[in-house]
């Protein structure tokens, strides 16, 4: 059974306000108030003034629900990993042991009580259906201010270079995708040797082209570099063809 | 050289790069599911997913715990909560991390060099 406290609303940093909104916490209907979606809490408060917070870090996910079958009205559904404690505040308090047997085991151990869980379901039932995006997409922000702080991973100082682009598909010499293989020029016929040094040769100017442009990269920056091939400049490609009749043969 | 701020956390494009969350946001558009830490299941289409592994679906179908099933039109699924992320048999998963990695990449470029036109929000990475 849950004892409303009487919490003040939070004041900064309110993304979203509902008023008209119904809280149905663990099935149990708790009457009809405003829902406050703000930076630092969700905060639910009944037209006395009590209410409850939930703070971001115990929600485990929130939803947008227009499945009549499943209960009859429309309404944002938020799971909280904490169980609502009418002994304590109306904070939520998360499962002691939850944070020891992290200590102590795997994190997907967790001797079970993970499993279990300590879980309360929040139904938020807004009179204004509409209203149920902005309520959820305000909920998506505010969650993502709100990390995980025990992830270790996001903690850790990450070593080696930034990936770039242009270094690994260009290179500065080592290209992987060029055949360098003695044996593989050896192979080559004299015109496979003139189509050898004549694309060699365009690959020098093209290159010697992106530095002569004025330090603005063309607009190809959006996602068309799909096959890895960065060609600057019309005339490179205009130049590929150029003779390309000849070579159709020897393909 | 990685790139950090001055609070010494790393910026959410260098957890993108470090990390296989990099992968998951090559899942965008795809249907997948989702295992949660407590046993449930989301199966729908990736809307989003953030440096902190936050995902959002949408047209889920919602298996909890207990195994009932229920509809919900758009989920938001805390990292912390994400057990499983499926990917899909038909993805490269290293083609797909490449050519995340090549936008990320060529996004840091323009900026490099359009700093009076950067964008305030980096949209892959928030």
């Amino acid at each position: 059974m849950v004892v409303l406290k009487s919490v003040s609303p939070p004041t900064d940093g309110v993304r979203h306000e509902q008023a008209e909104t119904s809280a149905i916490l663990d099935g149990k209907g708790l009457g009809c108030g405003t829902l406050y979606v703000a930076e630092t809490r969700l905060s639910w408060f009944d037209g006395t003034g009590m209410g409850f917070s939930l703070e971001y870090p115990t929600i485990g996910l929130h939803a947008i629900s227009r499945d009549l079958g499943t209960y009859p009205q429309e309404h944002l559904y938020v799971m909280v990993n904490a169980k609502l404690n009418d002994e304590n505040d109306a904070e939520m308090r998360e499962n002691a042991e939850d944070e020891e047997d992290e200590d102590a085991s795997d994190d997907d151990g967790g001797a079970g009580d993970d499993e279990e869980g300590v879980i309360s379901e929040i139904r938020f039932v807004p009179s204004d259906k509409a209203a149920l995006e902005p309520m959820f997409s305000a909920m998506c922000e505010c969650q993502a201010l709100h990390p995980d702080p025990d992830d270790e991973d996001s903690e850790n100082d990450f070593e080696g270079e930034e990936y770039d682009v242009e270094e690994a598909e260009h290179g500065r010499g080592d290209i992987p995708s060029f055949y360098t293989c003695e044996e593989g020029l050896s192979s080559l016929n004299s015109e496979g040797e003139a189509t050898l040094s004549r694309l060699e040769g365009m690959l020098a100017r093209s290159v010697a082209q992106q530095f002569h442009m004025a330090g603005v990269r063309t607009d190809n920056t959006g996602g068309d570099f799909e096959d890895g091939m960065d060609v600057e400049g019309g005339s490179a490609e205009a130049g590929q063809f150029e003779d390309a009749d000849a070579d159709v043969d020897h393909w | 050289m990685s790139t950090c701020p001055s609070d010494s956390r790393p910026t959410l494009r260098t957890i993108v790069e470090n990390s296989l969350v990099v992968l998951l946001q090559g899942l965008h558009g795809q249907v997948t599911t989702v295992d949660l830490r407590d046993e449930s299941t989301a199966r729908g289409r990736v809307v989003n997913v953030d440096a902190y592994m936050n995902v959002r679906l949408a047209d889920v179908l919602f298996r909890d715990r207990r195994g009932r099933v229920s509809r919900l039109e758009d989920l938001f699924i805390t990292g912390r909560n994400v057990r499983y992320v499926h990917i899909p048999d038909n993805l490269d998963i290293t083609d797909t991390i490449e050519k995340q990695l090549g936008k990320i990449s060529r996004m840091r470029n323009y900026e490099t060099k359009n700093p009076q036109s950067q964008p305030k929000t980096c949209k892959i990475c928030t």
